[in-house]
């Protein structure tokens, strides 16, 4: 954290940290909580909510949440839910400021930020380098989809703020430090992109920004076969099993995890991401990944529908598009 | 020197869609809007509200995971997300501990300005608006919001100390039964994240009320030392956690005051400024004088007000002021009213 930042407001020179609560050092023992469990099918995408026109000043914006299925614990403090809100605006595009080098193209900038309570770690102000990394493959997944060409010397800024991140563990693995797998970090951060392309992409089109196709994004991840006793396991083939985007702190462990940016009406991937040991389930994760994204793009297309019936519907409508009240006024002289 | 278009007979007019003329003309667009075509009508402003018309608030709390209170406000097209969380600040780190006296009231003050426990921090480069766009400093506005916000915080005593320190008595081995001191071994310090979604004026309005309304929401965990692990252990039971005692509601209203005599109307009889309630972003950058007034009714309603900040022009004077008060005053009720809503 930015431990002197003379613009902001800062925390006591003697350092915080998080509480620690007892529930936490008692997890190393007996569980008391119990890690969520996926009860989904394999092949079923959690609840998508996506909204447009969020933010009347940009010139399109967003709002997406993925709702998790699986109900809050008891303990209410120390909450096991984990889920994904994320809003984005889009400004432009606009002319590019003239000290800029000439671009016959439109100039794309992404910004990913998470909100300092996105997660169980508070987070700074400043951009750190994972956000950054999610930009830029935000920046490459939206960049096959829109038509640069049509806006010469302009620009636009896509700003995504993600206000309740995905989770890269349960965060009992975190405390009991059991976790396997590569580091059991940036799980989350896979199922946050895809939101993020989707979400971009809605906003985009409430822009009215040409693109080819929408884009959406999808994930998908590997499951390493289940543990079997130290007889069965010399013989039985491992059988991993694909999930569709998974919520990380519902798995143990993770073997890889695919996302991927998917025009659909083309049959175009602008944008994969594979992290982890895919091994020769490669193929098989991204063609699920790609599946995702197709059930993502089905919210993403209503989503779009819905706004467009309903600004369609007041302008052609009524003629009363202005608030109560309004009236047209003249200038003269 | 302008009417509405079913009253407008000149042949030679220049007509305008609304948008063109609002961006060509800000200040005769208002004064349009503003002045009544009639004795009779009562002036209306482009955004359809009277003049004295507030947005309508709406709260929604608790709604992130990861913080132990929040609220999203919303007024108009403003819409602000406060999250709060605590953290903990162990005494020990504390360079120049200051004294404590339990009962004292000004001493509580000084003791959180002191020690920094209330961090509240403003994010404007959300997307909110287009004239931030993230990826510089904090401009001016957000640097000057969260340090009204520190000040209000400070001023108002909104936050008693009391329920920021964590207590340890430590237990003498060779007489367990005298027991000795108290002592303070730790403080939450709470970090007041606001975030903005969307930003169309008063904002300093919106971002308090969402402070306000998730600082009534915090539930601060039962936290206790644990001398063998020498760490504060907090309980994850919601039964054992506390709300905050917040010392009574004070609620701002933001006032922008247009003035604007015609030119080449020497009437002198005809108002000259319209005193705007809430106003949004167009208004704010289009009006000279800004007012921004807090009370607080939940004590003495005579002695209720807790700041006055007045920037600019020269309309408002002391009976307006009085108006504005009023206005404030009626506003406290309304807010009053929505945030307690939420709360049950």
């Amino acid at each position: 954290m930015d431990r002197q930042d003379r613009r902001r407001i800062n925390p006591p020179s003697g350092g915080t940290a998080p509480p620690l609560f007892a529930s936490a050092i008692a997890l190393a023992g007996a569980s008391q909580f119990k890690r969520p469990i996926r009860s989904r099918k394999p092949d079923e995408l959690r609840k998508i909510f996506l909204q447009t026109g969020l933010v009347p000043s940009a010139s399109g914006s967003a709002y997406l949440e993925l709702q998790s299925p699986s109900p809050s614990g008891t303990h209410d403090l120390v909450s096991s839910k984990s889920s994904l809100k994320l809003t984005c605006s889009v400004h432009g595009p606009k002319p590019l400021p003239r000290s800029a080098p000439f671009s016959p193209h439109l100039v794309l900038t992404t910004h990913v930020k998470f909100a300092p309570f996105a997660a169980r770690q508070r987070r700074g102000y400043i951009r750190d380098s994972s956000e950054r990394d999610l930009g830029v493959h935000l920046e490459t997944a939206l960049r096959g989809a829109i038509i640069g060409e049509r806006w010469p010397k302009s620009g636009v800024d896509v700003i995504i703020t993600i206000l309740e991140g995905e989770e890269d563990r349960w965060w009992g693995d975190e405390v009991g430090g059991g976790t396997k797998g590569i580091g059991g970090a940036g799980w989350g951060l896979m199922t946050v992109l895809a939101g993020c392309i989707t979400c971009a992409s809605a906003a985009i089109v409430d822009a009215g920004i040409d693109c080819v196709d929408m884009v959406s994004g999808g994930v998908a991840a590997l499951l390493p076969a289940p543990e079997r006793s130290e007889k069965g396991k010399g013989k039985d083939v491992q059988e991993t099993t694909v999930v569709l985007d998974p919520c990380p702190s519902e798995h143990q462990e993770i073997q890889a995890v695919c996302v991927v940016a998917y025009l659909q009406g083309r049959d175009e991937i602008t944008e994969l991401w594979v992290k982890g040991n895919a091994g020769d389930a490669a193929a098989a994760i991204v063609d699920n990944a790609v599946r995702a994204a197709v059930a993502s793009k089905a919210v993403l297309t209503e989503a779009v529908k819905e706004a467009a019936e309903l600004k369609f519907s007041v302008e052609s409508g009524r003629p009363q598009e202005h608030p109560k009240g309004s009236r047209d006024l003249e200038m003269s002289g | 020197m302008a009417a509405t278009s079913t009253t407008a007979n000149a042949p030679s007019a220049l007509t305008f869609p609304r948008e063109i003329f609002a961006a060509l003309q800000p200040r005769q667009y208002l004064l349009a809007h503003l002045s009544p075509a009639s004795k009779s009508q009562t002036s209306v402003r482009p955004n359809g509200r009277k003049p004295t018309e507030f947005r309508k608030l709406s709260v929604n709390t608790d709604s992130l995971t990861h913080c132990n209170g929040s609220a999203v406000v919303r007024m108009g097209n403003t819409a602000v997300v406060c999250g709060v969380r605590g953290e903990i600040l162990l005494a020990r780190d504390v360079p120049n501990p200051p004294t404590i006296s339990t009962n004292d009231e000004d001493n509580d003050r000084d003791e959180l300005a002191r020690l920094g426990l209330l961090v509240p921090n403003v994010e404007l480069s959300t997307g909110s608006n287009p004239s931030h766009i993230p990826g510089q400093a904090p401009s001016g506005l957000a640097q000057s919001l969260a340090s009204r916000l520190l000040q209000l915080l400070s001023t108002t005593g909104l936050v008693a100390s009391k329920d920021l320190r964590i207590w340890y008595q430590p237990i003498i081995e060779q007489e367990p039964e005298v027991g000795s001191e108290p002592e303070i071994i730790a403080y939450w310090t709470l970090y007041l994240d606001i975030l903005y979604i969307s930003l169309d004026g008063a904002a300093l309005d919106a971002a308090w009320l969402a402070m306000l309304a998730a600082l009534r929401s915090v539930k601060l965990p039962k936290a206790w030392w644990d001398p063998d692990m020498e760490a504060i252990i907090c309980s994850d039971s919601i039964a054992d956690a506390k709300a905050l005692s917040l010392r009574g509601l004070p609620i701002p209203a933001g006032f922008a005051v247009f003035d604007e005599t015609p030119e080449g109307v020497e009437d002198t009889t005809q108002e000259k400024g319209w005193i705007l309630a809430d106003p949004d972003q167009f208004e704010e950058e289009h009006c000279r004088e800004h007012i921004s007034v807090v009370v607080d009714m939940s004590g003495d309603a005579a002695n209720s007000i807790r700041a006055i900040d007045k920037r600019g022009g020269s309309f408002v004077d002391v009976e307006k002021m009085r108006t504005i008060v009023d206005l404030t005053q009626q506003r406290w009720k309304e807010c009053k009213d929505v945030l307690d809503a939420q709360s049950t």
